[in-house]
């Protein structure tokens, strides 16, 4: 399909469109950039996540069931969040299961992974000149398979260090533990909070002892999740969205 | 107490957390290098997961063809439907011999059923000849691990223990040297034992034979000494065919500690002259789970421990944690099947990271699982009020537009101006050790209205 | 009648029929030299591993095991056997047995395990009592992996049999490996 025909639907998952709206407009942003059509249908929530992982799938019906109708007329629905991509195409099976929620779900992408799967780039033209450590979110990790696994045998290959390596002046650090889970996990990180931020701070010091300077990640929360943990700590790192990164320029 | 409650006394000591985290994440490692070693790795791991679905899905006839082979070797077969049967059954064939003194090598099934108190209540010595199990043993505390029970303990930890029980002087935690002085102390059983139980890691419908795997040489140690031979498995324990120990020896050490074999994987098919070898096949909830279709892969486990080494809540919230035999990812969807209230919190101890499903040498779905036992438990078990309260509100909220973008202001505006000690407080678990997010005005909605009306 | 019991729920609970896997192995065909493949992963496996001649075997025994004075040897192979032992001798008097030399079937390149079977040790106990193991293969009888060697043992008869890779060991004081728990304290093999 062509770049020109493709209608793109703009997914930007609840806690991002309240508390990170500019990791939204970076993503916005970064499709223009590339020639998307892309909307962004007003109206849109969240995916339903934080009740599926809680238990509560239930009570999220009205949810997917929105979100569905708000992108049912896109070819593609991408957001910049792997977990919440991952629970429209693994868990809107609560739904009865119609064209349009077989469509969106069929057609919901990742942002990295759309540009890289579905537009076929990888040097989108970003310079950035830091040391920069990726986290590599597990929803997006093992559940969309958006990199290779260290545990699972097989080829390396990373959706995101395919963007990050052709930034220009960016230096991918490798880290201890190149794609252990931060312990942000949803409700987990209040309900299970003292192993949650234990986890936390393990990362975020790997990230610190690889000389890191710019943590990044497709996935918000659990950057948010780590940077509450760095601001407390006050810990010489940043965060950033790879949105961010990808779309800045010198 | 709770999973969460159990992982911050844990966590109260946080060089020990580091130094847990380690000892396993090392183990994890060294699984990696050794399975990534196999060529077809991965197509192992289907084959064990397809052996498994099949044998549950004709685990009667396979029972029955394991017995009827096991019975023309001359070996007695008895079958229990709980833990108490079980004990009986071994107490009742300890009887039977006149049995005082017993070795046991590692089984979670014994474990599982008590089997240990239940005998010692007969006045029965019953030593667990595992280094691990019997340090755990002497420390009267449960294993933490199913592969490595003692794995909680420093070697300092074991060193005391030994001064204590076995009469070794302080070392400083020589391993050698503890190795050496466990060596002398249970050889000594070994030789006095009337009876040996041993686990079952493969019992073989088509011949009726059983495979049990150690490192340690303990189980035939107790077996090949002792008169009798009482041999403790669970009903999912049955593989069809002798050659499909082929696949599950590939993948069993390696998953478990990364050995690419245990060192004794020993085949047992009829006793020896003159001695006695019973099997005890053992239901005790299985047949409940197999019943439960989103659950039933659970009893593909061949209990290798690798969720539990992969795990990163394991890793820092110890075996103990969990309470139940079973740990960590797999006991995590176990163990609600056996007891939904006890285990109630199991299944939110996991970010459902889904590195447990990754490592499974038999391809359960655990992280999936996990997932779906949420789901049965808050249907049917009473749930905190402010969860519940949080959760239905927000199903309402986030389904309707105009409730979120009113939520949403509020939110931001009480983030924004609410004074510290409002926003950080007791009930917010998230702000004891981690900043909110700085607000930032508008919503990402507003300014993409607020665009569009400027590009107008 | 809990047997009629449990095979009753499992007839009620199962799923409907699944089918066997065929196993297919050319998924696991590897080109590589099994003699040294098997030789390294014995040392890996912590034991050790010489290729001798027939007619040096006890040289290389004595020159390995010197000072032993309690030797089983339950092979025609080796004439440096002290102690005699047949199927009704109590294992218990083999507590002090210093070696016992055996003789295996089958070597397995992928992880050093050499199967050893009851009738090869006479009694059970022996290769795990003992307290140096000292197991003779032929060189020609090694084979890929675990799937191979089940065939290659398959026309047997079923008695008891074990797969022995390296000698007895632990690492569950601290994950410290330790050499020598219960059962023999050293393994050499002798590739003959």
């Amino acid at each position: 399909m062509k770049k020109k025909n493709l209608k793109v639907g703009l997914f930007i998952p609840c806690y991002v469109n309240q508390l990170y709206p500019q990791v939204g407009i970076a993503t916005l942003e970064l499709l223009e950039k590339l020639g998307v059509d892309v909307h962004y249908p007003q109206g849109q929530t969240c995916c339903g996540q934080p009740l599926g992982n809680s238990g509560y799938e239930e009570d999220s019906k009205g949810i997917c069931q929105l979100f569905v109708e708000n992108f049912k007329a896109y070819d593609y629905i991408v957001g910049p969040s792997g977990s919440c991509i991952y629970h429209v195409k693994h868990h809107f099976d609560i739904l009865e299961q119609t064209e349009d929620v077989k469509r969106v779900r069929d057609n919901a992408y990742e942002l990295c992974e759309f540009i890289v799967k579905v537009l076929g780039k990888k040097d989108l033209g970003a310079s950035f000149p830091h040391k920069v450590g990726l986290h590599k979110s597990c929803h997006g990790l093992r559940g969309l398979k958006l990199g290779s696994c260290s545990e699972v045998k097989g080829e390396h290959y990373s959706t995101e260090e395919d963007l990050l390596n052709n930034v220009k002046g960016l230096q991918l650090m490798s880290l201890n533990r190149q794609d252990e889970c931060c312990g942000f996990g949803g409700t987990f990180s209040v309900f299970e909070e003292t192993i949650s931020v234990k986890m936390g701070k393990d990362r975020v010091n790997d990230h610190i002892a690889s000389d890191v300077e710019v943590l990044t990640g497709a996935d918000h929360s659990c950057l948010m999740h780590m940077e509450g943990l760095i601001n407390r700590n006050k810990q010489p790192l940043r965060v950033m969205h790879i949105a961010e990164i990808l779309n800045s320029t010198l | 107490m709770n999973h969460a409650k159990r992982a911050t006394e844990f966590n109260k000591d946080e060089a020990k957390v580091n130094w847990h985290d380690k000892a396993l994440w090392y183990v994890r490692e060294k699984r990696d290098k050794s399975a990534h070693n196999v060529h077809g790795w991965e197509y192992l791991r289907e084959l064990g997961s397809a052996l498994k679905a099949n044998v549950l899905s004709n685990l009667d006839t396979y029972l029955v063809q394991f017995e009827e082979n096991a019975k023309k070797n001359g070996v007695h077969v008895h079958w229990a439907a709980d833990a108490k049967e079980h004990n009986e059954i071994v107490l009742s064939i300890m009887n039977k011999h006149k049995a005082k003194k017993v070795v046991k090598s590692k089984s979670m099934l014994t474990e599982e059923c008590h089997l240990n108190p239940h005998l010692e209540k007969h006045g029965i010595e019953v030593i667990d000849t595992d280094l691990g199990e019997r340090i755990v043993q002497l420390a009267e505390e449960p294993p933490s691990h199913i592969v490595l029970p003692a794995i909680h303990k420093t070697k300092e930890d074991v060193d005391v223990l030994f001064q204590e029980h076995l009469g070794t002087i302080p070392s400083q935690g020589n391993p050698e040297y503890l190795v050496g002085e466990a060596r002398k102390h249970l050889r000594n059983k070994f030789l006095n034992a009337d009876v040996a139980i041993t686990g079952v890691n493969f019992a073989v419908a088509n011949t009726g034979g059983f495979v049990v795997c150690t490192n340690e040489g303990n189980a035939d140690m107790g077996v090949h000494l002792a008169k009798v031979h009482i041999a403790c498995m669970g009903i999912e324990k049955i593989i069809p065919r002798e050659e499909h120990l082929g696949v599950f020896l590939r993948l069993l050490a390696r998953s478990a500690t990364g050995q690419p074999i245990t060192t004794y994987s020993s085949h047992f098919n009829k006793p020896e002259e003159d001695k006695e070898m019973h099997i005890v096949i053992v239901d005790n909830g299985r047949t409940e789970q197999l019943s439960r279709e989103d659950f039933r892969a659970s009893l593909h486990c061949i209990r290798c421990g690798a969720c539990m080494n992969t795990c990163p809540i394991y890793r820092r919230s110890g075996g103990h944690s969990y309470d139940y035999t079973i740990p960590g990812p797999i006991g995590s969807i176990l163990s609600p099947g056996k007891d939904l209230k006890k285990h109630s919190s199991l299944p939110f101890a996991s970010t459902l990271c889904g590195s447990c499903s990754n490592v499974c040498p038999v391809k359960i779905n655990i992280h999936e699982q996990l997932y779906k036992w949420r789901q049965v438990i808050v249907k049917e078990e009473p749930q905190p009020v402010i969860k519940k309260t949080i959760m239905k509100t927000a199903g309402k909220v986030l389904a309707n537009p105009k409730l979120f973008e009113v939520a949403g202001k509020s939110a931001r505006f009480a983030l924004k101006h609410a004074p510290r000690f409002m926003v950080y407080n007791k009930l917010n678990a998230w702000g004891n050790a981690r900043d909110l997010p700085e607000v930032k005005g508008d919503s990402f909605e507003e300014w993409y209205k607020k665009r569009n009306k400027n590009n107008e | 009648m809990s047997r009629a019991t449990i095979l009753g729920l499992v007839k009620m609970n199962k799923p409907e029929s699944l089918p066997l896997p065929v196993i297919d192995e050319n998924a696991f065909k590897e080109e590589i030299d099994l003699k040294e493949t098997f030789k390294s992963n014995v040392t890996l496996v912590g034991g050790q591993i010489k290729e001798i001649e027939p007619n040096s075997i006890d040289s290389e025994i004595q020159s390995l095991y010197p000072n032993k004075t309690k030797i089983v040897s339950i092979t025609n192979k080796s004439t440096l056997g002290t102690v005699q032992i047949s199927p009704n001798t109590d294992p218990h008097t083999l507590q002090d047995i210093d070696l016992a030399i055996v003789e295996g079937d089958l070597g397995v390149s992928e992880n050093g395990a050499i199967w050893v079977t009851g009738e090869a040790s006479i009694l059970r106990a022996l290769p795990f009592i003992t307290n140096d193991l000292v197991i003779l293969l032929d060189k020609t009888k090694i084979c890929l992996h675990m799937l191979d060697a089940y065939k290659l043992i398959a026309k047997r008869d079923r008695t008891f049999g074990v797969f022995i890779s390296g000698p007895s060991k632990t690492a569950d004081i601290e994950q410290c490996l330790v050499v020598g728990a219960h059962g023999a304290m050293s393994l050499t093999v002798l590739l003959i």
